[in-house]
Order: C-alpha cells, then sequence, then structure tokens
C-alpha cells in the first residue's frame, strides 16, 4: 500500500523530467501534437542537430562550463579548506570577526554584489574572461567552504597535529600531510555541493562573461532559446547533453552528496 | 623587555600564519564580496548612471523614493507572495513524502533520488521544461482540454496565476530537498520512544505532535530557513519564464526589479539603494526565522 502510494506520488513528480527526456529523441511536430507519448521511432536527429551547430555552441559552451567549474573548485577547496583550518584553531578576537564576517556571506544575494563586482573586475582588466568569473566564484562561495571545514577540522583532534609539530613538521607540512587527507568527506562535500552549483549557475556567467564572449552551458540554453523558438528538438536535445555531466557526477557521488547535506543540517 | 624581544619573532609569526592560511581566501572575499558591497552602499546615496556623465550625491534620497515607488512595492508583494509559496509547499509536502519514503530500501531510497533531481537540475533547464508545460497549448492545458476543460487558465499568460505557476516551479525544483532533510531527522528518531508511546496508549496522531513534531526541529530550522533566502533571491526563473510579467510587474521580484533597474536601465545608483534593501530584508527575515525556530529545538 505505502509502496503503490509512494510509486504513484513520485511518477506525478516525475512527470516533466519524463517529458523532458522523451522529447529529445521525437521530430518537432510530433512534440507540439503529444509532449507525453513515448519517442516511436526514436530519433537522434535532435542531438545530432545540437551537436552540429555550425556556431559550435554546445562545444564551447561545454568548454567553458569545464574549464570554470573545475578552475573554480579547485581553487575554493584548497582556500576554503586553509582558512577554515585557520579559523577552527586560532583564537581571539579577529579570529571571531572574520568568522562572522564570512558566515554572514551565506546568504548575500549575487544581484547586490553583482554591479560594482564588473567594475572591480574591469578594473583589474578580468570583466568578460574566464579567470574573472573563477574569481569571482571563489570569493563568493568561500563562505560556503569555510563554513563546511571549519565545522570539519573542530572534529579532528589537535593533538595529532601537536605531535607532528613536535617531530618537526612545518605549519604547512602538518596540514598537508595530516590534516587535510583526514578532511576527505568535508572535501568531497565541498566539491560535489559547489560544483553542482557552480556549473548550473547563470546569473553570474550571464553578466561576467558579457554578452558576446564565452558561453556556459546554462548560458548556451539561454541563448538559444531565441532561435529555438521554432525547433524545441533542438533545445530539449541542447539541455539534455548540458545536464547529462552533472546528473552522471550527481548519480555517481549522491551518498556523499547526501551526508554532506544532512550531516550538518540535523545535527546527526 | 625581555618579552618583547621574544614576542616580536612572535607576532611575525602569527602574521604569517594568517598571511599564508587564511590571506587568499580572506582577500578573494574582501575583494569580490565586501568591498563590493561597501561600493553598493556608496553608490546607494547617489544618481549614479554609468551612461551620464553627472554623478550626484543624493543622501537618503533613493530609499526615500523607493518606499513610496509603485513599482517596488508591487516587486515587494510579489516576492513576499512567492517567498510564502515557497517556504510553506515544499516543507510540508516534503514532509509528507519523507514519511511516506521512511523504511529503509532500495525501492524507496531509488524514489528519494527521483525527488532529488531537480535539486541538482540548473534553474535554466528547470524553467524551460515548465515553460512547455504550462504553455497555453503545453501538456498540461491538452491533458485539461482531453478532460473536458474548455477553457484552460493561460498558466504564465494570465496574471492571475503567474505568480501561483512560478511558485508551483520553484516548489517543484525544491521539494526534494526538503524530503532529504526530513528523512534525515526522521531517521534520527529513537524507535524505542515511539514504541514506548505506543504502549502507553498514544495513537499515531498524538506520537506525530508530541514525539516526531518537536524532534524535526532543526530539519524545520534549516529548511524553512534556506527556502526563505533562495525565495528571496529567485532571478533565473523570472527572467526566463515570465520577463516580470504579464501585465505590468506581475512577477517581477525585488531581485529582478535590481538587474533590471542596474543593467537594463542603467539606475545604478538607484539600484544599489534597492539591493541594499533586499540585503537589509534578507537578513532581518532569517535572522528573525532562526531565532524563532531555533527556541523550539530540543536536545535528546
Amino acid at each position: 500500500m505505502r509502496k503503490v502510494l509512494a510509486l504513484l506520488v513520485a511518477t506525478v513528480f516525475a512527470v516533466p523530467l519524463y517529458v523532458a527526456v522523451v522529447n529529445v529523441f521525437k521530430d518537432g511536430p510530433q512534440i507540439s501534437k503529444s509532449p507525453a507519448s513515448l519517442p516511436i521511432p526514436p530519433t537522434l536527429d535532435n542531438i545530432r542537430s545540437a551537436l552540429g551547430r555550425s556556431d559550435r555552441l554546445f562545444w564551447v559552451s561545454l568548454t567553458n562550463s569545464l574549464i570554470v567549474t573545475s578552475l573554480s573548485i579547485a581553487v575554493l577547496t584548497v582556500l576554503s579548506a586553509m582558512l577554515g583550518h585557520y579559523l577552527a584553531r586560532t583564537r581571539g578576537r579577529w579570529t571571531r570577526a572574520l568568522t562572522l564576517l564570512l558566515l554572514s556571506g551565506l546568504m548575500i544575494p549575487p544581484q547586490v554584489i553583482l554591479m560594482p563586482v564588473t567594475q572591480v573586475l574591469r578594473a583589474v582588466g578580468l570583466m568578460t574572461t574566464v579567470p574573472g568569473l573563477v574569481l569571482f566564484n571563489v570569493g563568493y562561495y568561500v563562505p560556503f567552504g569555510v563554513f563546511v571545514f571549519t565545522g570539519f577540522v573542530r572534529a579532528i583532534p589537535v593533538e595529532l597535529e601537536e605531535s607532528a609539530a613536535l617531530d618537526g613538521a612545518g605549519r604547512g607540512q602538518t596540514f598537508w600531510r595530516i590534516v587535510f587527507p583526514l578532511m576527505r568527506p568535508a572535501t568531497a562535500s565541498v566539491l560535489i555541493f559547489l560544483g553542482v552549483w557552480i556549473w548550473n549557475d547563470f546569473i553570474d556567467p550571464l553578466v561576467i562573461l558579457g554578452p558576446s564572449q564565452g558561453t556556459t552551458v546554462t548560458t548556451g540554453i539561454y541563448r538559444s532559446i531565441g532561435q529555438y523558438q521554432v525547433d524545441f528538438g533542438a533545445m530539449f536535445a541542447m539541455m539534455f547533453l548540458a545536464t547529462l555531466p552533472v546528473l552522471i557526477f550527481f548519480l555517481l557521488l549522491q551518498r556523499h552528496f547526501v551526508k554532506g547535506l544532512t550531516g550538518g543540517a540535523t545535527k546527526g | 623587555m625581555r618579552s618583547s624581544v621574544s614576542r616580536r619573532p612572535m607576532i611575525g609569526r602569527r602574521v604569517w600564519h594568517f598571511v599564508s592560511f587564511g590571506g587568499p581566501g580572506t582577500a578573494v572575499y574582501l575583494c569580490f564580496v565586501l568591498a563590493p558591497i561597501l561600493i553598493s552602499l556608496g553608490y546607494s546615496l547617489t544618481n549614479y548612471n554609468p551612461f551620464r556623465d553627472e554623478t550626484h550625491f543624493v543622501g537618503l534620497d533613493n530609499y526615500r523614493v523607493l518606499l513610496t515607488d509603485e513599482e517596488f512595492l508591487t516587486s515587494l508583494r510579489v516576492t513576499g507572495i512567492l517567498t510564502a509559496i515557497v517556504v510553506i509547499v515544499p516543507n510540508v509536502a516534503g514532509l509528507a513524502i519523507a514519511a511516506l519514503l521512511d523504511r529503509q530500501s532500495w525501492f524507496f531510497s531509488s524514489l528519494r533520488t527521483v525527488f532529488f533531481v531537480p535539486v541538482v537540475l540548473s534553474s535554466v533547464v528547470v524553467s524551460v521544461i515548465w515553460t512547455r508545460l504550462l504553455d497555453n497549448d503545453g501538456l498540461i492545458n491538452q491533458t485539461l482540454r482531453a478532460i473536458g476543460v474548455d477553457e484552460p487558465p493561460g498558466w504564465l499568460s494570465d496574471p492571475d496565476y503567474a505568480l501561483y505557476s512560478l511558485g508551483g516551479i520553484l516548489s517543484w525544483q525544491m521539494l526534494g530537498f526538503c524530503v532529504v532533510i526530513y528523512l534525515a531527522g526522521l531517521q534520527h528518531i529513537p524507535q524505542e520512544l515511539l514504541e514506548a508511546a505506543a504502549i502507553d496508549g498514544a495513537g499515531p496522531v498524538r506520537r506525530f505532535w508530541r514525539i516526531t513534531w518537536p524532534l524535526l526541529a532543526p530539519a524545520l530550522t534549516i529548511n524553512t530557513v534556506i527556502l526563505l533566502i533562495s525565495a528571496f533571491k529567485v532571478f533565473d526563473h523570472v527572467q526566463i519564464i515570465t520577463r516580470g510579467g504579464p501585465g505590468s510587474g506581475t512577477t517581477a521580484t525585488i531581485a529582478y526589479n535590481v538587474l533590471q533597474t542596474g543593467f537594463v536601465a542603467n539606475r545604478q545608483g538607484f539600484a544599489s539603494a534597492m539591493a541594499i534593501l533586499m540585503l537589509v530584508i534578507i537578513a532581518a527575515l532569517s535572522g528573525v526565522a532562526l531565532r524563532l525556530l531555533q527556541r523550539r529545538e530540543v536536545d535528546l
């Protein structure tokens, strides 16, 4: 009984996902006439046309998204792990003030800072560039990384670090050889969350990469909405292809994702 | 004075520790979050427009104008309604679904994954999918016509419906988040407690309100605060699905208006004031919500 009800609710909930997937494999008239029917016979034309566009929109977007996301999460992990460790292990007024300042960043809507950010980036010559977007991502998401890492460092016994120091290891060595490997679960949740968020981000790449410069997968879809007014199949194909990497990433790592989500959230 | 000799390298080491470990992260945060907020604050006191030469200091004029500005007050109302929908619907539905899925088996955990997929989808993708579904002759209206509704509503084109459709879409996307958090909360409730209550004669309703619900307080806190913050800054869905319409401003949220005023109308001084007000409201709301909700939390 419970199973039937659960399955029913999940099925209704998943209708939009189903529609999005089946329409990738249908032709135009079929999509508008019967959006919910199964794709019989299935066609790969939509995928082929999304992949083979003459402006290479999909490939350019995919490359940009991959570069922006991987660079951002790599830098974010290193910087926020070190900063998080510093804040968890240092006491004093300044540390507390800095922690508070960082945590308040967790709720700042990007709209509040985007306009001045474009000016900061223009001033350093990084507006409409990938490094500019990466730097902004790092600044914007560092509070989240610090939040996860400080919480985690507090659970690691400080004696481990002290004994390493007695053995003559420097701070850097102690951190990279001993502490960082112990923080693997925290690193996993930071990488997964930020990876998904940055991959899916829309407004920041739209504004920072600018109207004509590089597109990411999300801004690529957005820009092709107009052109695809007549060709929904190609648009669904583009969305499908752009979502596939993040979906696979999520399905592979979902245990960590859920653990990261609930570990801090419910005092498990 | 000997101590000052030994303190100097000590302080040097401390500074070096901060610079090497905390410095880089702090510096990027300063440049790309804190400094921009201060710049915004500064602009909000001027009539700055990048395409006009003169920039004057106008004091609190922007704020004064905003508080009586029809468009801004509308966007405040729109944001309020949207936020209320998004805080209530996924919380209630998420708890119900979590209770339904609260069994350890591959069957229920794969259903949990189904509910969670929209959470990891881009808002752009979600927006495009739902725009197609809710079109005047999209799947939903085709279905309604098929079952005999002659004139199904224009979900996105009718000013009376558009905001609620938007709320529904956002709720659909956030639902899985609440499900996962509530499931974790439910799984941490000791079974003995519920069994003991059952032996003492408490029915399911009583067990829920007396045991389960109070012990879910932390889950409710986190869901509510996250939903509140994400609803308040909704921009992508509005930009892609309705562009603030239909009609004038029926779905224009504050977040949408900030970017419209700043980047499209180029009234950056005015937009900055709006952004700062937005920040103040969101801080106040989440502060109050956090305080109220945390008071309910009990330790086992």
